[in-house]
């Protein structure tokens, strides 16, 4: 499938699953069952698994569009933009440091487990997922006044989109062909 | 001019990125203002198409349990209307508005109180002669013999068999069932069927000098004590003189569509088995 093709129609499920069905959702922290409402997030999935050899210019004007469409839905007005351009321009720097050759070597492969290997693929989507939640609550909430259950929501997010975000790789990667 | 060039190229992305975060933040900086938030939110028409779709689709999944909140809610609202029905007994009229209670002129009593009930129609016919409606709601649920029923737009019947989890109502599509009725003016007469269609009604040999006009509410009384007072029957939808003895006919369409009832609310009239005893008991002396 074209590599083109494959992502648009990632970027629609992603977005329609992130919209319709996870933004329906709210969790809360167990301890307190009326505070502290999160929903979690699995469409910054898209910028994490596009192709490794995908220029910057290319992430941040991707990464800006999915925002914006996630933002216009959620009316949260550039938020979610934000976040998303920030973890879409580090994340070759996140990649760099984490694969042992130069990015331009993998040609026509995506960060993936099998790729990666299951630590650093781990490493590098949860550092990306942290820093967007951080972004995303933080500019949300716009002040420090409650340092505390803002942290507490950053992390109970964090811990729940990671999840979320582990059973859509593992749902929607390929098992390994058995090579003969 | 080549070393401007060179700087831009060497520093693309990172423009590109200053550039698109700044887009960012002017957008969240509008959206804190109250003209702002037009451009990205979930008015627009993408976002709004999207959601109404979803909306339509989960609306129809959740229909059965709308319609019993709002049953629910009819009832209540209902019962609050009773409150305030009472009868000033000096002038002898029904009263509907809520009196202030240091008035000392006039005397108000509640003379009735209905208890509504909710019940949803399991079985329904309305080509027969006498044409019944089952319900599911029994002894079990507090429903009796003789009790009324109407829907959310007019009367519906009476109960006529009941068992524990099942009531049959006899509705008054029926030729055993008269129903006493009055005009806007105050004309009582009762109202008959004459089991052609589930849609016309008639009362017959009104006199002709009562000028009735097409449109005109026709309402139960509470003589015969089968059921409450000013629930609406019907419409007048033509009249009609009879040349023989000089009297009117009307024909009126019923305000409930038996065809298609599905949820009806039954009515106990509280006061009922108090008026009985007296009524009895003055039959016997």
């Amino acid at each position: 499938m074209n590599v083109y093709f494959k992502n648009i129609l990632r970027f629609c499920l992603i977005v329609i699953l992130q919209v319709f069905i996870l933004n329906k959702i709210t969790l809360h922290w167990f301890t307190e069952p009326a505070g502290a409402l999160f929903v979690p997030f699995v469409y910054p999935l898209f910028i994490i698994l596009l192709p490794f050899e995908t220029p910057v210019w290319a992430l941040l004007f991707s990464g800006f569009l999915l925002g914006v469409t996630v933002d216009i839905f959620m009316t949260t007005a550039g938020i979610h933009a934000c976040a998303m351009v920030l973890i879409a321009y580090l994340r070759t720097n996140v990649l760099n440091a984490l694969m042992p050759r130069d990015l331009d070597e993998y040609m026509h492969q995506q960060p993936s487990i099998k790729n990666m290997g299951w630590v650093p693929f781990l490493v590098y989507s949860g550092f990306l997922i942290l820093l967007h939640h951080l972004v995303y609550f933080v500019i949300e909430s716009w002040s420090f006044s409650s340092f505390g259950s803002l942290m507490l929501k950053v992390v109970a997010s964090f811990v729940t989109s990671m999840l979320f975000i582990l059973a859509y790789i593992l749902l929607f990667t390929r098992p390994n062909k058995i090579r003969g | 001019m080549r070393n401007f060039i060179f700087i831009i190229r060497r520093f693309f992305n990172l423009i590109l990125f200053a550039v698109l975060e700044i887009i960012c933040f002017i957008l969240i900086a509008h959206s804190h203002t109250l003209q702002g938030d037009d451009i990205v939110s979930s008015a627009n028409a993408v976002a709004g198409i999207a959601y109404k779709k979803q909306t339509d689709l989960f609306y129809y999944i959740s229909l059965g349990k709308m319609n019993d909140s709002l049953l629910s809610e009819n009832v209540r609202l209902r019962k609050l209307i009773d409150n305030y029905k009472t009868v000033d007994t000096l002038k002898d009229s029904a009263v509907h508005l809520a009196l202030v209670n240091n008035d000392t002129t006039v005397h108000v009593v509640k003379y009735a109180d209905y208890i509504y009930r909710t019940a949803r129609v399991i079985n329904n016919s309305v080509d027969g002669v006498n044409n019944y409606i089952t319900i599911n709601r029994g002894t079990s649920d507090g429903i009796a013999r003789g009790m009324s029923v109407i829907s959310g737009t007019g009367l519906v019947g009476r109960v006529e068999y009941v068992s524990a989890h099942f009531a049959s109502i006899l509705s008054i599509l029926s030729i055993k069932q008269q129903v006493s009725a009055k005009l806007k003016d105050g004309t009582f007469k009762s109202t008959v069927w004459d089991n052609e269609k589930p849609d016309i009604f008639m009362m017959k040999d009104m006199p002709a000098e009562i000028k009735v006009r097409k449109g005109d509410s026709v309402f139960t009384t509470s003589f015969g004590n089968t059921f409450p007072p000013d629930v609406l029957i019907g419409t007048v939808t033509r009249g009609e003189l009879n040349k023989k003895n000089g009297k009117q006919q009307l024909f009126l369409k019923p305000a409930t569509n038996f065809r298609s009832l599905e949820y009806v609310y039954v009515l106990e009239n509280v006061m009922r088995v108090e008026q009985k005893q007296l009524e009895d008991s003055a039959v016997k002396k």
